[in-house]
């Protein structure tokens, strides 16, 4: 609770004609005491050493700066006190349109609507530092180990990164030989500069510089049996040939790699129908063992074949299991865990990019190996080379042999002894059958992940990582954004079972990955959030009096942060938690709080708002809980480009609409607002949510609100949920504009003035 | 479209990059090529798909395909190519297949592909041309080198016209002539493609056709404008059109006195005012006519010589067909203008070997054309008034 707070008008960046003077008295006249310092500054970024000197004469414990958004220039204004902000310049001053609709002329005295807007602001500001405390620390005592899962050529490069970085490693191997896929293969794409030749692989120095390390421990013929606890102090249960293993570690590496798909997927091709029919994983070994070169092989990169016959297969399928649809079954509690095959076609698609590599460099080693005397053809649908290896490309390309176009591939068969491949809308003008000698096919690369549990967590919420089949079984989370985040804080994925890669790419993974969990095991020790809110120290605390072990929240933790006990009993997991509140959202009984963000504090900012009683002549009020990640910074650059929307509207930042809370919308309509705007990421099966799943649980929760809303005799129009991407700043006051259109249609709030 | 069976040829492909287009393989079909150049029309695009058939080494696409013989060598394409596949170098390696093998004897075309031909393609009238003098040696008494008693050269003492020069060369002359034709139709069937045209364009007797590819061609070489004018590609292309222009008009010139020499000799035989007899005075019209034409020859040499060593390597670059037959130009010339040098210089050594010399090249120009670049004065020709004859403009 910020006790005595200073609040600070920063004049450069107000303008507008706002009656600052007047915005100072209205807020001591409000807060009294609580203000022990108003200031107005010409210029905030030259009054730092004054706010310091402000804080240490007069004992504040809160700064509130009034000005810019809270996103400029923060580094500035670190100080050992609460510190936040007004944002009185883009969501206030420049976004401003007369309540008619047509853009404000600055003047000297700001219209009676702005400053109405910029007081209300003010007051929000003041309460939300007046309900806001610096949290107490959730360090715990870490384990400086790092656990890598998988011995391939991902976990191995993981391996000896975080060894040399200083932490010991656990290495979890399920073969007895470490090296995994690239065990066959003895050269590979390029590694590194100059990105134009094949490599050998080198594998056993790979594999000696992990072994001969001290810091790292090898288990081979080893799966996980076990991961609980929470970064910084897990417990990895490890069965081994010789029972189980506990070994205390700190984050996780998932680098399990790859199965290859089913070879069943490219019968339709020919695999398995005919000895002349291989896939590009076989051909290589066929390479490595000696065989002899055929004199013409094709290399097929096109699959439609494979899967038009299997879109047929499924669509088959699908329409038998809609004829023999079971019985309803009832409301099942507690399904027992059954792991998913998520196997599928996809996976060959997925895998063009590391096939079209792999493809090159085995067309180009056969016209090597016999000297330009067998022909290579490659046929392909999308050549798909990832960023420098175009390098590789120029280079294999350039062999005689080396004969490539895209092409349908419509047909393979055997026909006496060689094989025919038919091939339409090519680049050669005609459509052709192509006599040759031997067939390959791609390899699909399947994660693991969509194959089997790889890291058996013990967690409340179950032993797999959520959500896995969006990704097709891939261990991802948020693909663009935060690479190597798996939906389970403290464990990262790298490598093949993130995404097909080829090996330079896996070890850039690992590596990435191995910062990415060097990162959290340190966050842990400091008792700070990783992304996206690096360096949160405030974590959720329960106030279990009150807790009816309804399980909501457990259930509902995008991360699965909270565990149970017997009874129901939450048991929060800091370190796993990354500080979204989607827990207290959800919380029915408000007993979850963050000291620096509660259920009471934002509803306190809610009733700082004066709702005019007159809708006809003041205009309705709207609030707007924007998600801070997208919708605010998308609201933010509005202004910037001077965009603006309807002075009626009132934003407060929420962390992600998953931490919104059913009874604020309460709280906004017994104010008496007109309507509630929820401003969030774009939410499905392409989220764009910093935190996975907030804003598709608030969308779920708004049927509820809806159901509420209703019984109260409020038409749930008034609230509404509304998608935005961060680069959207030109949609979004249009958004805004629509939605306030749709409430003065609506008519005022009928509990407006009770 | 109908399936056929392909039938990719490496060996075919080989015998691409040995002939010039040894950047073949780097093509990647983005069809910038085809875009970049002036005279492709945009339906009927190139030289995209003959990078592709190259690469492919499909032997009857390539050799077939009219296209080879419309581009004019510009290098737009390989300027602005992105992967440094030259396109252009693989246009002019086509071609210079086609010479090699379009005609028989085929032998020929194989010695004509490499410089270690060269000896063997030089011993032939070496050793032709030394016979007759031999043999011409022993009508003046065993000497080789006959002076007329007023001092003066006459090369006929040696080289009889009557009997040595004219029934050669005629022959060689009509022989590679007839050899032209025979490739020329050659092309001309292999350009047609199966089934029926329709033709679209301007339709109109062959001749007439013939007219105006003539007038673009080789009075104008406006073709060469087009080239220039394409694309801009921020490298410098000097054109070629004043170079090249100055060279045909010379041979044009040259092969006008040679008629006239020759009408005035034989038809002098019966209509005595037109006779001529040789050598001309210095100041005898026609003479001077051979003259400007022999000076214009080495003015179109040297404008031609100095662009291809300017040219930029990395994307251009000149083959041995094209040093082939810049060098027998050269020494034809040379050879030419020295042998009157020093035959009015009285120098009768020099003058005997030097005439003796240009006859030998003279010899290799007429009798290995259907081999050399030079064929593309034909088969080029064929293909523009093909295409002309199918309603295109080129």
């Amino acid at each position: 609770m910020a006790e005595k707070i200073g609040v600070y008008f920063d004049l450069a960046n107000i303008g507008g004609g706002l009656d600052v003077q007047n915005l100072a008295d209205e807020a001591t006249k409000k807060w009294g005491d609580l203000i022990a310092v108003t200031k107005l500054v010409p210029e905030l970024a030259n009054a730092v050493s004054e706010i310091a000197d402000d804080i240490a004469k007069e004992k504040l414990d809160g700064v509130l700066l009034c000005g810019a958004s809270p996103r400029i220039d923060t580094e500035l204004y670190r100080f050992p006190v609460q510190v936040d902000y007004v944002n009185l310049r883009e969501q206030c001053v420049l976004s401003y349109k007369n309540p008619d609709g047509s853009p404000y002329i600055v003047a000297d005295t700001a219209p009676k609507e702005l400053q109405e807007l910029a007081l209300d602001y003010v007051q929000m500001g003041v309460a939300k530092l007046q309900k806001s405390n610096v949290p107490d620390s959730a360090a715990i005592t870490t384990t400086p180990r790092i656990l890598v899962i998988g011995g391939g050529w991902t976990g191995l490069t993981a391996a000896k990164e975080a060894a040399s970085m200083g932490y010991e490693v656990i290495l979890v191997e399920k073969k007895g030989e470490l090296g995994g896929a690239v065990v066959n293969m003895p050269v590979v794409s390029p590694l590194g500069p100059m990105w134009d030749k094949k490599e050998e692989s080198n594998l056993k120095f790979k594999i000696q510089a992990v072994t001969q390390d001290p810091k790292v421990t090898v288990y081979l013929n080893a799966v996980m049996e076990k991961l609980e606890g929470q970064p910084g102090e897990y417990v990895a249960h490890i069965a081994t040939s010789e029972g189980t293993k506990t070994e205390a570690v700190g984050t996780v590496i998932l680098a399990t790699g790859w199965v290859p798909l089913d070879a069943k997927y490219l019968e339709p091709m020919g695999l398995g129908r005919s000895p002349k029919v291989v896939t590009a994983a076989e051909f290589g070994k066929m390479l490595v063992s000696g065989a002899t070169i055929p004199a013409r092989v094709a290399f097929v990169l096109d699959t439609t074949m494979a899967e038009n016959a299997w879109k047929e297969k499924a669509e088959a399928l699908a329409k038998e299991a809609e004829e023999a649809k079971p019985e309803e079954a009832g409301e099942a509690t507690e399904a027992p865990f059954v792991k998913a095959d998520l196997e599928s076609m996809k996976h060959l698609q997925y895998s063009n990019a590391v096939n079209s590599v792999g493809m090159l460099r085995l067309a180009n080693t056969v016209c090597e190996k016999t000297n330009d005397r067998s022909q290579a053809y490659i046929l392909y649908k999308n050549m798909t080379v990832p960023g420098i290896l175009e390098r590789f490309y120029k280079k294999m390309q350039d062999r005689l042999g080396v004969m490539m176009t895209k092409a349908d591939v419509t047909d393979i068969r055997e026909v006496g002894d060689h094989m025919v491949v038919s091939c339409q809308n090519t680049l050669l003008g005609c459509d052709f059958d192509l006599d040759v000698d031997l067939v390959v096919l791609p390899t699909g690369l399947v994660p693991t992940t969509a194959k089997e549990v790889t890291v058996q967590f013990g967690y409340r919420q179950g032993p797999e990582f959520p959500d896995l089949e969006l990704f097709d079984g891939f261990a991802d989370s948020n693909y663009i954004c935060f690479p190597y985040e798996t939906r389970r804080t403290g464990v990262y994925a790298a490598g093949c079972v993130r995404q097909p890669l080829t090996l330079d790419a896996c070890e850039v993974d690992a590596k990435g990955a191995v910062l990415k969990a060097v990162q959290c095991l340190e966050a842990a020790g400091h008792g700070v959030a990783v992304h996206p809110r690096a360096l949160d120290n405030s974590y959720p605390v329960f106030n279990f009096v009150r807790c009816t072990q309804c399980k909501r929240c457990t259930e509902e933790c995008p991360f699965g942060a909270l565990d149970d006990d017997e009874k129901g009993t939450p048991k929060p997991n800091p370190a796993r938690c990354r500080r979204c509140g989607t827990c207290f959202g959800a919380c029915p009984e408000r007993v979850i709080s963050f000291a620096n963000y509660n259920i009471d504090q934002i509803g306190s900012m809610i009733r700082q708002v004066r709702v005019p009683a007159d809708f006809k002549k003041e205009g309705p009020r709207i609030l707007i809980l924007a998600c801070e990640n997208d919708a605010y910074p998308a609201l933010d650059m509005a202004g910037m480009r001077r965009r603006t929307w309807s002075p009626f509207c009132r934003v407060i930042p929420v962390r992600c609409l998953g931490s919104v809370n059913a009874i604020w919308i309460s709280d906004a309509m017994s104010k008496g607002f007109d309507g509630v705007m929820l401003l969030g990421c774009k939410y499905g099966d392409d989220y764009q949510c910093h935190f996975v799943k907030g804003s598709e649980i608030c969308n779920r929760r708004m049927q509820n609100i809806a159901e509420t809303l209703d019984r109260l005799g409020v038409q749930p129009e008034r609230v509404e949920q509304l998608e935005v991407a961060i680069d959207e700043y030109d949609k979004v006051p249009d958004l805004i504009d629509g939605f306030v259109t749709r409430i003065v249609a609506l008519g005022p709030n009928p509990f407006k003035g009770m | 479209m109908a399936q056929c069976t392909l039938k990719p040829d490496i060996d075919f492909t080989r015998k691409l990059t040995l002939a010039g287009g040894d950047s073949l393989k780097k093509c990647y079909q983005c069809a910038t090529c085809a875009v970049a150049c002036p005279l492709a029309p945009a339906n009927a695009p190139y030289p995209r798909k003959e990078m592709v058939w190259a690469s492919w080494g499909l032997k009857d696409k390539l050799t077939s395909d009219v296209d080879i013989w419309l581009c004019h060598n510009c290098g737009n394409c390989s300027d602005l190519c992105p992967r440094g596949a030259n396109p252009a170098d693989v246009m002019s390696a086509a071609r210079n297949v086609v010479y090699q093998d379009l005609t028989a004897p085929k032998c020929v075309g194989s010695l004509m592909s490499k410089p270690s031909g060269l000896p063997i393609l030089f011993g032939i009238p070496a050793i032709l041309w030394f016979i007759v003098w031999w043999i011409r040696s022993l009508y003046n008494d065993g000497n080789w080198f006959p002076v007329r008693p007023d001092g003066h050269i006459v090369f006929g003492d040696i080289f009889y016209g009557d009997y040595t020069i004219d029934p050669i060369f005629m022959l060689t002359f009509f022989g590679a002539l007839f050899i032209l034709c025979r490739g020329a139709y050659k092309l001309w069937q292999s350009f047609k493609p199966d089934g029926a045209v329709a033709v679209i364009g301007e339709k109109g007797c062959w001749l007439c056709h013939l007219w105006h590819v003539l007038v673009d061609e080789v009075i104008f070489a406006t073709r060469f404008d087009d080239c220039h004018d394409g694309p801009k590609t921020g490298k410098v292309t000097q054109t070629r059109r004043v170079g090249h222009t100055v060279l045909v008009w010379a041979f044009v010139t040259l092969a006008f006195v040679t008629a006239v020499v020759a009408l005035g000799h034989w038809g002098g035989k019966i209509f005595p005012i037109i006779e001529i007899t040789t050598p001309l005075h210095p100041m005898h019209l026609v003479k001077i006519i051979a003259n400007v034409g022999a000076l214009m020859l080495v003015v179109g040499l040297i404008l031609l010589t100095i662009r291809r060593i300017a040219e930029n390597s990395e994307t251009h670059k000149s083959n041995y067909y094209d040093w082939y037959l810049l060098g027998i130009i050269w020494a034809v010339a040379l050879t030419g203008i020295f042998s009157q040098v020093f035959r009015l210089a009285e120098a009768v050594g020099p003058a005997f070997l030097v005439y003796y010399l240009h006859l030998v090249f003279v010899w290799m120009l007429f009798a290995y054309l259907p081999w050399s670049k030079l064929g593309h004065l034909f088969y080029r020709t064929v293909a523009l008034l093909y295409v002309r004859m199918y309603g295109r403009k080129g």
